[in-house]
């Protein structure tokens, strides 16, 4: 039997697709189990920090002891698992093959655990994606997987750690393409799903089918609303960007402090935390029961927008200080309190077409979410999931789509790229994959080019030649474009004395030494493309060309053009 | 494919990671478990707080209490109900129609949910939406003593009804109850005058001489008795039973109010049995003077010449005399003149200014 089992392993190992399958549903089942482990172990720690009835001292003692225990153990022993974990699994995907340490995993779980339980104002959703993804690189490298292997499981660790999280497998899904990989056609799309559904079952089994949030049902009492929850999508996009803004700024203040006070450094955010938290103990935590209360309704405005106020507050000095937490549990407490504070504001003017605030916090939820991480879909599909609310979707979309146009105007760097950049990382983004791909050679292109006609001797145009700044050019007859011809080769062919050549016979030449002008680009091509073939082929020039006709010269674009696109000065003389 | 690193042990960490899952699951389930556990003490404790103040009457407090245990153990059925309670409490009416919607969603038998979406109803102003949840809750299951609490809620509905005045539902309701109702007195006294109301003064009666069976100083009972005899026409016995009340409490004002209605009734009804001839006519002759008296404060001279006609025939049987051979003939010509003239008179003028009073009373049953 053993023997079977070991043949059947073997057959495994040699199979990439079954292998894939495989894995992708232990890995599923296994980061579900310990994230569960995560979120029961934090909730008992902080029942034992935070007993019913106890005294006030406590919100001030424990955030500080928490976060100066751990702070001093993330920089003896864990350096890697400060933080969020979202841009530190984009680095590891990114630039070290999916290489996470056990040892990364195992202090962020435990780090982060201790930090969230002693009131620490961060949440538990980027350090779970951390410690999923780490377990995935871990089991796949130890399996002896190739680095190629192992990157394609990375993701699947994260979307199992996120379904398991927020109980939302289908964010967790979209999460992972959109934020973790920037690429919605990602390739390990049948992993990241397999590998979430299986954590989300386990999740299911061991916790039961209860939402993050228990919601009563709302809907658009009127579409005046729509009107309502632009004004929420505008208040939650400019929330957004100061709450970004302040925990960037205070983070860069915190790094530009000596290196020997990092250990110390998690303690402001303890302190800062305890202090609000005694006098206002809704700060203290990520504060998902508070959120749950504002959901159903149960709201001051004054004291909703003070929790908003404060907990941005709180979660930038805490996160900037390097305490182990992540920013999407703060980004839905703030969401929700500024959404509360927009609807009580609106149902107090216009009572008759407006919804209760609950509806706008759970709107708002999304808001800043969409707002703060970036992720305009993975939020929508998330309120969703966590709600399971359909009838709010369209409310939602138009709100988050607001937020995120004006944090893109107003922050341009999304806030896990300018953690990286902080650090002096810098990884691929979905907005800045975009941006690349909008920069086509459209934008660059020169209309009506000079062309030489194959039948112009080589002699007569060896002035014009000598006289351009291009290496190569176009060479188009009657049926279109024949190709480029090089001035290396026209030179070539003078220094021989064949200067009378034609040069289709040119032309026939190079093609016949592998030298024929085959590259070319196509107006909807990007740039970068561009200029990579040029490099290949060692030329400043190519030709565009139709799609529906590659004979059919579009124009040239050349490497000056493109330099001037991306915005470097001209060079003289040109 | 691509090549695996060598010098891993695949099959070892294939073992190992099985052992890990279960182990974590083995952690996981024994850690929820507990976990549970600690959540019901922690919700249990923030609901009996939430009950206790529920009991001092701070039912805001208790409905924030309340809500705190619910957080804890989201669907809990008994907390939701405490809720809809404490809310209606705390005047918070349509918060407990919310809670209550969303339990009787999920149960719709819930015989204590339905009784306080009743109530509910009923603060709202709601009283026929009320009804039907009265009968579910009647219908419905009760975890606690069910006869009890269907036999309260009855109570209640009965209660609802007599408000409302249907009279026919009333009944409906009171004849299962009449059985099985607690035999306490309060209970008692509550079931006969719910009885008059329902114009069932016969079980009425029943109900409260089985009081005075038992307590035959009572005072309610014998005004109720009393009040059931009235409704029956029999003016003596009730006559005799508002004296019976006023022995036990002299200042008794409604026993007073009744028993000077007997008496005005028994000096002016002349169908009463055992009255001479003359007795007779000489009551139908006031009877015809009173009622005369009462149509004259409304005749006008452009009344209705029957009016007129029937005033002017009063006027003469009033100072018409009688030869005693033909006083019982005399007295029937009287009573259907009366009749008619308060006929005539209750479409023609005012409605008078007592239903009940001793001549409206005899008149109504003599048109009977």
């Amino acid at each position: 039997m053993i023997q079977q089992l070991r043949s059947n392993l073997d057959r495994l190992r040699r199979n990439e697709d079954q292998l894939a399958l495989v894995l992708s549903l232990l890995i599923g089942a296994l980061v579900g189990l310990v994230v569960v482990a995560f979120i029961l172990l934090t909730g008992r720690i902080s029942a034992r920090m935070y007993p019913a009835g106890g005294a006030g001292w406590r919100r001030i003692v424990v955030p500080v002891l928490g976060s100066l225990s751990t702070g001093y153990l993330l920089w003896r022993y864990f350096p890697n698992a400060r933080g969020s974990g979202i841009p530190q699994t984009k680095a590891a995907i990114f630039i070290h093959d999916g290489r996470i340490l056990f040892r990364t995993v195992f202090g962020k779980f435990f780090c982060c655990s201790a930090s969230l339980a002693s009131g620490i104002a961060l949440g538990r959703e980027g350090p779970s994606v951390q410690v999923g993804a780490g377990l995935a690189s871990v089991v796949a490298r130890n399996l002896g997987l190739t680095p190629k292997q192992v990157k394609a499981l990375v993701p699947a660790g994260c979307a199992a750690a996120l379904a398991a999280a927020f109980n939302t497998p289908i964010a967790a899904v979209l999460f992972s393409l959109e934020e973790i990989l920037g690429d919605l056609h990602a390739t390990v799309l049948g992993s990241v799903v397999l590998s979430a559904a299986t954590s989300w079952m386990v999740l299911h089994l061991v916790l039961g089918d209860d939402p993050l949030f228990h919601v009563s049902g709302y809907q658009l009492v009127h579409p005046a609303e729509f009107g309502v929850y632009a004004v929420l999508g505008v208040v939650g996009g400019l929330g957004s960007v100061c709450f970004v803004k302040l925990l960037l700024g205070l983070r860069g203040w915190f790094m530009r402090l000596p290196k020997k006070t990092a250990w110390f450094q998690p303690v402001a955010g303890g302190l800062t935390v305890g202090i609000l938290g005694y006098f206002v103990p809704e700060v203290l935590g990520v504060g998902y029961n508070q959120v749950e209360k504002v959901l159903n309704g149960n709201i001051v405005i004054k004291l909703v927008v003070l929790f908003a106020l404060l907990k941005i507050v709180a979660t930038s000095v805490c996160y900037a200080s390097g305490n182990a937490g992540g920013i999407f549990g703060p980004s839905l407490f703030i969401g929700a309190m500024m959404g509360a504070a927009v609807g009580g504001v609106a149902h107090m003017l216009f009572p008759t077409v407006t919804a209760g605030p609950g509806a706008y916090a759970l709107v708002g939820m999304g808001t800043a979410f969409a707002g703060i991480v970036r992720t305009p879909w993975t939020s929508v599909i998330m309120i969703f999931e966590i709600t399971r609310d359909y009838t709010i979707i369209v409310p939602l979309m138009i709100s988050n789509m607001i937020a995120f146009f004006i944090s893109q105007k107003l922050q341009k760097e999304p806030i896990y790229e300018a953690l990286s950049h902080q650090e002096g990382i810098h990884l691929p983004t979905a907005e800045s994959r975009i941006h690349d791909d909008r920069m086509q050679v459209e934008q660059a292109m020169r209309l009506n080019p000079l062309v030489f006609s194959p039948d112009a001797e080589l002699s007569a145009i060896l002035d014009q030649v000598r006289a351009g700044a291009f290496n190569a050019w176009p060479v188009v007859g009657e049926l279109g474009l024949q190709g480029m011809i090089l001035n290396a080769e026209i030179e070539k062919f003078v220094a021989a004395g064949d200067a009378h050549k034609k040069l289709s016979e040119v032309l026939l030449d190079a093609s016949a030494d592998g030298h024929a002008m085959a590259p070319h680009v196509h107006p909807d091509q990007s740039l970068s493309l561009a200029m990579e073939r040029m490099g290949t082929n060692h030329v400043n020039v190519l030709p565009v060309v139709s799609r529906a006709n590659v004979h059919q010269l579009v124009g040239i674009v050349a490497l000056e053009d493109i330099l001037n696109t991306y915005g470097f000065a001209k060079r003289g003389g040109g | 494919m691509a090549k695996p690193i060598a010098g891993r042990s695949f099959i070892a960490t294939f073992g190992l990671v099985f052992l890990a899952i279960a182990g974590l699951f083995a952690a996981d389930t024994f850690l929820a478990k507990t976990d549970r556990a600690e959540s019901h003490i922690e919700a249990t404790r923030l609901f009996q707080q939430g009950q206790s103040l529920m009991a001092k009457g701070d039912s805001l407090a208790a409905v924030a209490r309340i809500n705190d245990a619910l957080a804890i153990e989201r669907g809990n059925n008994d907390y939701l109900r405490a809720l809809a309670e404490a809310q209606l409490a705390a005047g918070e009416n349509s918060d407990s129609e919310v809670t209550l919607t969303g339990l009787l969603n999920t149960n719709s038998t819930d015989g204590p949910a339905n009784l306080l979406m009743a109530r509910v109803l009923m603060r709202e102003g709601r009283g026929a939406d009320a009804v039907s949840f009265f009968h579910r809750a009647i219908y419905g299951l009760w975890k606690k003593d069910p006869e009890g609490n269907r036999r309260r809620a009855r109570l209640e509905l009965i209660d609802l009804l007599a408000q409302q005045n249907s009279k026919e539902e009333l009944l409906a309701e009171l004849l299962p109850i009449q059985d099985n109702a607690p035999q306490d007195l309060d209970t008692r006294t509550r079931l006969g005058d719910l009885f008059l109301r329902a114009d069932s003064p016969s079980r009425a009666a029943d109900v409260f001489r089985g009081i005075l069976h038992q307590m035959p100083a009572n005072l309610p009972a014998h005004r109720g008795l009393g009040q059931s005899e009235f409704a029956q026409g029999d003016y003596r016995a009730a006559q005799r039973d508002f004296q019976a009340a006023l022995r036990i409490s002299p200042d008794d004002a409604a026993s007073r109010h009744w028993l000077d209605l007997c008496d005005q009734l028994l000096q002016l009804d002349p169908t009463l049995r055992g009255l001479s001839a003359d007795e007779r006519w000489r009551r139908s002759v006031a009877l015809v003077e009173f009622v005369q008296s009462d149509v004259g404060a409304c005749l006008k001279p452009d009344s209705p010449p029957e009016l007129q006609e029937l005033a002017a025939k009063a006027d003469a049987a009033v100072k018409a005399h009688v030869n005693p051979a033909h006083e019982s003939e005399a007295s029937e010509a009287n009573l259907d003149l009366a009749e008619q003239l308060w006929q005539v008179r209750r479409k023609e003028c005012q409605p008078p200014a007592s239903s009940d009073s001793a001549l409206a009373l005899v008149l109504k049953r003599l048109a009977r």
